[in-house]
């Protein structure tokens, strides 16, 4: 029974894949749920930084601010300061990786809440990219951006490189989370902080640690974001922020932290896409009730979730 | 006396489980008596206190005011009928003014609806004033010292109308002044009639404040005496249950050649200049009731309770002043709390739960599931969990096991100093035994073992020397002689 609840995500996803390819036929076509794997890519990379930072009970806001910034400061050392690859990239994801870094300084130093750093570093980023932009959208990309976002490998009929990004730095972030040392100390900084201190863990490193990795997956988000639109421009997808938390914790990683994993952020993602993606599919849908659909069966996902995945303590010992 | 009782409890018992925590009681208080109730751990005070303040509404027997059966179902419930209750850890509000906690939940109001800042200021700072107390009531309450809480506490109880005023182990965090304080309030409640009904292990005070005490044992009436009928000494065979024994402790003279854990002068809020060592192969017994700040000496060591003034060497490293828990860990010192939710991972694993400080001893960079319930298993054997599986989470073991979980930590990578408070908190006799043979094996190795506790028995079965604190301050240390009993270290609070 416990596999089963564990396991809830993947019921839900097998059932949204079994309704759509009922209801449309496009849906199971290989060419449509490689599509699904294109549309979430971006999603997943910055879904992998949100899990370390989730797991360790908190959060991180500035992940769709740092996608932009990535792209600005790439796009403008490469057009207009005229340095080669890789230098753009270097110092682009460089920098949202050290504001990562000065997020998690702040909130393990001054004991501010992350949900507060992190929404002040999202402003500061913000700001950064409209002033070093001067508000204007750069319609040039380099080469690495380029490929990674929209190339292809093996022909125009290969496969697009996008997916296979993602899927690295999921497997990196699996792997790290299930196997090293540091893994272990993510989950529990995030299960129980006190006991982990008392332990010898350094929490605020772990956690400081967390939020550095989540500034590097947003500036390599921002990175492929910019190879896949094309152009760099210093306006905010917003969406990118939500549609990221509600992807991991749809795969059942817990908001308090100490719970879930990569394997369960994968499951969020396709559940996610599988639904954006599904409802596309089905064109007697009215578009205008899209969001209100997925929204909707997002919930109720999310019940479904809690309800089967949720443990009761039993031992009421202080 | 003539006059009526204002509360009666008859034959009133309680069970909880297999555990018969009241048997048959009765207990009446007259109006404008102080009424103490003393007894040992587990004697059956909380649960007498609790009945009577309406925590608990589900027991046999009956309870009376003013002659008429009552059955409380809340504390507010009891608040209405006027019997309020001070608890040990008090129900304030830091950072509200005095005046807000004086009216919490009460607020005068202006016609307009708004709160009457006026006069809720006048008010309580008349009524403060009556007991001897010029304070500014718009001051933020954590500004002031806890026995100015605890009067704050007691006038809000007083102007909701409790004409029963319930105070649980009161002075245990007081200071000296300040227990002189509460004496002088306690006397001008008796003359404006209203009734105290006293709980406390410090039985002189008891002396100094009681009409009336009763003594509970097993959770049965023993006797209701007048106080002049009786005496400290007296109270307490009748709270053991025997004549006492005459066996005064010796000063302790015997010093473990090598120290492992020397406090010199250690200071916080709740503890002054306590200085005490730990010898390597000696079980030093740290013994207190209750707010004695024992604990907090303990978390101190370990660096999770910061300390003003004082040093902790550990086998002759001097600690710095600010100091982590991983720094402690890494010098040698290993610390099981008293509570098990903040060492233990309940939701994890029990092998991991015992690797998590050496990982990087156990596995390098990626640690592997065999290697870690290698060392794990064998120190679950050798502590005894029971059942003894290293992949089942901690918190399906009963309370006993999981401490031991919690001690099988420290096994396997041998510390120089193992501090734990309140070992055997919460286990069965059998279970206890075990957790006491483990600490006298760390001592027959040669760690040096500092035990801390509120129960005189844990440190009278395993203690080398015990060290007795009362109210932040150490008052007597001294061999733990053959002949010692519960009343040496009950006399010495």
């Amino acid at each position: 029974m416990k596999r089963f609840r564990t396991l809830a995500p993947v019921w839900t996803l097998l059932a949204l894949m079994l309704f759509f390819s009922v209801a449309s036929e496009s849906f199971l076509r290989p060419i449509n749920l490689n599509n699904i794997l294109v549309q979430v890519s971006t999603l997943a990379i910055l879904g992998t930084g949100m899990t370390f930072v989730l797991l360790t009970g908190q959060i991180d806001l500035s992940i769709a601010t740092l996608v932009t910034l990535t792209g600005v400061i790439s796009a403008q050392l490469f057009l207009n300061v005229k340095l080669a690859e890789p230098w753009p990239t270097i110092f682009a994801v460089g920098a949202a990786t050290v504001l990562g870094i000065v997020s998690g300084f702040a909130t393990t130093k001054f004991r501010i809440p992350a949900f507060m750093t992190t929404l002040a570093m999202s402003l500061i980023a913000s700001g950064l990219a409209t002033w070093i932009s001067q508000g204007r959208t750069y319609f040039q990309i380099s080469e690495v951006p380029l490929f990674l976002g929209s190339g292809r490998i093996g022909g125009p009929d290969g496969f697009r490189v996008l997916p296979i990004v993602a899927a690295i730095c999921l497997l990196i972030g699996y792997l790290v989370l299930r196997y090293t040392r540091f893994g272990r100390y993510v989950y529990m900084t995030g299960a129980n902080p006190s006991a982990a201190r008392l332990a010898g863990i350094n929490t605020n490193i772990i956690i400081g640690v967390s939020l550095a990795i989540s500034g590097f997956c947003a500036g390599l988000a921002g990175l492929v974001n910019m190879g896949r639109l094309g152009s760099a421009q210093p306006q905010v997808i917003e969406s990118y922020l939500i549609d990221t938390i509600g992807a991991v914790v749809l795969g059942g990683t817990s908001l308090n932290g100490g719970r879930g994993g990569m394997l369960q952020t994968v499951a969020g993602l396709l559940i996610y896409g599988t639904l954006r993606n599904g409802l596309d599919n089905i064109p007697q849908i009215d578009p205008f009730m899209k969001e209100f659909i997925t929204g909707v069966v997002l919930l109720g996902a999310l019940i479904i979730n809690l309800l089967l995945g949720g443990r009761a303590r039993r031992d009421k010992t202080p | 006396m003539c006059a009526s009782p204002i509360l009666e409890l008859k034959q009133v018992s309680k069970r909880f489980g297999g555990l018969q925590a009241l048997e048959g009681v009765d207990f009446d208080l007259h109006e404008g008596e102080t009424h103490a109730l003393v007894g040992e751990n587990g004697a059956g005070k909380s649960t007498l206190m609790r009945i009577l303040a309406g925590i608990y509404a589900d027991y046999d027997g009956e309870y009376l005011i003013d002659g008429e059966p009552v059955s409380l179902h809340s504390p507010s419930n009891a608040l209405h009928r006027g019997i309020g209750m001070i608890h040990q850890e008090l129900s304030v509000m830091p950072e509200l003014s005095v005046a807000e906690n004086v009216f919490l939940g009460r607020q005068p109001l202006t016609k307009a609806g708004t709160i009457n800042w006026r006069m809720m200021n006048r008010v309580a700072s008349e009524e403060l004033e009556k007991l001897g107390f010029e304070i500014d009531v718009r001051q933020p309450l954590e500004n002031y010292a806890l026995g100015i809480q605890q009067i704050v506490e007691v006038i809000r109880v007083i102007l909701s109308g409790a004409r029963v005023i319930i105070m649980d182990e009161p002075t245990s965090a007081l200071s000296p002044s300040e227990i002189d304080r509460l004496v002088d309030l306690i006397n001008a409640l008796r003359s404006s009639k209203r009734s105290i009904i006293y709980i406390s292990h410090f039985l002189d005070e008891v002396m100094r404040v009681a009409d009336r005490v009763t003594v509970l044992r097993d959770g049965r009436k023993v006797a209701t005496l007048n106080a002049e009928e009786t005496s400290a000494p007296h109270l307490i065979s009748m709270i053991l249950g025997r004549e006492i024994n005459a066996t005064l402790p010796t000063a302790s003279a015997r010093r473990s050649a090598n120290t492992l854990l020397s406090i010199k002068d250690l200071s916080a809020d709740v503890f002054r200049d306590v200085s005490l060592d730990v010898g390597a192969g000696e079980i030093v017994g740290l013994y207190g009731p209750v707010g004695a700040g024992h604990f907090d000496v303990a978390r101190a060591v370990f660096g999770m309770y910061r300390f003003d003034t004082g040093s902790v060497t550990v086998d002759s490293h001097p600690f710095p002043r600010n100091f982590s828990a991983r720094y402690a860990i890494k010098r040698g010192v290993a610390y099981v709390t008293e509570s098990r939710r903040t060492s233990l991972f309940l939701d994890v694993e029990n092998y991991r739960n015992i690797t998590l400080p050496h990982l990087s001893r156990i596995g390098g960079f990626a640690p592997s599931h065999s290697r870690e319930v290698g060392v794990a298993l064998p120190a679950m054997q050798t502590v005894n969990v029971q059942p003894c599986d290293p992949d089942s989470a901690v918190g399906t073991l009963s309370g006993g096991n999981q401490q031991k979980v919690a001690i099988a930590r420290w096994i396997t990578f041998p510390p120089k100093v193992f501090i734990v408070s309140e070992p055997t908190r919460g286990m069965d006799v059998g279970a206890k035994n075990e957790v006491l043979a483990i600490l006298r094996n760390f001592r027959n190795e040669g760690f040096g073992v500092l035990v801390v506790s509120s129960e005189p028995e844990t440190v009278l079965a395993v203690a080398d020397r015990i060290i007795v604190m009362s109210r932040g301050k150490t008052v007597a240390e001294f061999e733990n002689t053959a002949g010692l009993q519960k009343e040496a270290l009950m006399g010495l609070i």
